[in-house]
């Protein structure tokens, strides 16, 4: 049996305390795994990712009812720290954001937040996260340039590792190559299934066969409900929802 | 209807025209055996290349949809089927070629006795295939289970057959080469229904994805 790293149970959500975009909610993802969540567009699978750092705290208004528990621990409660939450589960975005500042300024960026000042200590943390994002020999050579320099899917790279860099339990990816060209998504893909094995990872992805190349677990979402979650190759070839059969099967509607 | 949809269509009319060629095949193999009709049996052998060109027509439509459509769920079932039931389609045919070559030679010598059980066999048999394909088109697991249990009874049938032709041999040596090859005819017959089991154990892959094969009693799974 495969122990449980984040488990939702009876989740709500809502925007600006009214638009109800998560229904009752039970997800179970699974420790050092890669879960993904595929559904229609306004299918609240990116705002279910968005719970598992509470990034929605950003905004007012936002309001969850229900728990999120993190390795048993609720994470909805109060006496949360949101700051170290956001270290532990790890977000990367579509979009590469890189911040403004060198290759190497980067990935110790969050290093320097955690307090790691020596720079033999950096040095050594920075170089492990970049061989483990699978980036380290395109940029040994310049760690001291801009990161903007670095092509897309570079900079996809550059930011999974500096979300490597803090030693994150989970790492959330939002349609993570969306706006990346087929080799630098295949870099990336095969990255989250090296990733794996250190980390749990969650996915969003429009892409059902990247869900079905890199995961796991599958979970189908419609209207702000979990509609199946089952292991993906179940999903992928007999699925037991007629829902979920007709979103994968492009019959939709 | 949606371009793949009719692709998926296109690809069961296939399946359907090759299975109907297959139940000619044997209706009429047998025929030409029990009327002792040459002219059927040549028929039946000129014909199979027409089975063998759909077979090798299925398998290449459906490997360009699975490498152009990547195909999921019930679909990816529909497909592998398909490529699945041709290859026992396939062989059937050439049970049926098989079954017209003994009429052949048979017609050639006089007749053993009235053949009695071996028409029984052919309609059993026939009943199976084309059951197992109506189930398929239907995505009908009853159907196809009822097919699966039928089997026995083609079995039995050709136990009994091969009984009456070893009392034949052991009487009277001269009927020995006619005897077997009646015997070969049940056997034949008898593949021709596994072959047809095997089509509706597909069928049951196809409508609730799970593989039945090699269990040894499907009729318990839920």
């Amino acid at each position: 049996m495969q122990e449980v790293e984040l488990e939702t149970r009876s989740l709500n959500f809502y925007y600006g305390g009214n638009v109800h975009a998560l229904k009752q909610v039970n997800l179970t993802v699974f420790r050092k795994g890669v879960t993904s969540l595929i559904g229609p567009s306004g299918c609240g699978k990116t705002t279910l990712l968005r719970c598992f750092n509470r990034m929605h705290d950003l905004y007012p208004g936002n309001r969850y009812e229900g728990e999120i528990l993190l390795r048993g621990r609720n994470i909805l409660s109060g006496g949360i720290d949101v700051i170290r939450l956001r270290s532990n589960v790890g977000m990367v975005f579509q979009k590469p954001t890189p911040f403004p500042m060198t290759i190497f300024d980067n990935i110790a960026y969050g290093l320097r937040l955690k307090g790691i000042r020596k720079r033999a200590d950096l040095s050594e943390k920075v170089e492990k996260a970049l061989k483990n994002a699978a980036i380290w020999d395109e940029v040994k050579d310049k760690l001291n340039v801009s990161a903007y320099d670095l092509s897309g899917g570079q900079q996809q790279r550059l930011v999974i590792a500096r979300a490597l860099a803090v030693e994150p339990e989970i790492l959330l990816f939002d349609e993570p190559t969306s706006a990346l060209d087929p080799i630098s998504t295949g870099k990336i893909e095969e990255l989250v299934v090296q990733l794996r094995k250190d980390v749990t990872i969650i996915i969003v992805t429009h892409n059902m066969q990247q869900a079905a190349r890199i995961s796991d677990w599958t979970g189908f979402m419609m209207l702000g409900e979990l509609i199946e979650f089952d292991k993906t190759d179940k999903m992928f070839t007999a699925p037991t929802e007629k829902l979920t059969e007709d979103y994968i099967t492009g019959r939709f509607g | 209807m949606s371009v793949f949809d009719e692709e998926l269509m296109q690809l069961k009319e296939k399946v359907l025209k090759m299975g109907g060629m297959v139940e000619e095949a044997i209706k009429d193999s047998v025929r030409s055996l029990v009327d002792r009709d040459n002219e059927i049996a040549r028929l039946v052998i000129e014909r199979d290349h027409q089975i063998n060109a759909l077979d090798v027509q299925i398998d290449e439509d459906s490997i360009r949809l699975i490498a152009l459509r990547q195909p999921k769920a019930s679909d990816l079932r529909f497909i592998t089927t398909a490529m699945k039931i041709t290859t026992d389609i396939e062989r059937m045919g050439d049970l049926g070629v098989n079954i017209a070559e003994r009429a052949l030679e048979l017609n050639e010598e006089p007749l053993l006795k009235p053949y009695i059980d071996i028409p029984r066999m052919r309609e059993l048999a026939q009943g199976m295939i084309r059951d197992a394909l109506d189930a398929f088109v239907r995505r009908d697991k009853k159907l196809a289970m009822d097919v699966i249990m039928r089997d026995d009874e083609v079995d039995e049938l050709k136990h009994s057959v091969l009984q009456e032709l070893a009392f034949f041999m052991v009487q009277d040596p001269t009927t020995v080469s006619r005897a077997m090859k009646i015997s070969f005819v049940a056997q034949y017959l008898e593949r021709f229904a596994d072959h047809a089991t095997n089509i509706a154990e597909m069928v049951i892959y196809l409508v609730e994805g799970k593989i039945i094969r090699h269990m040894a009693h499907p009729e318990e799974t839920p």
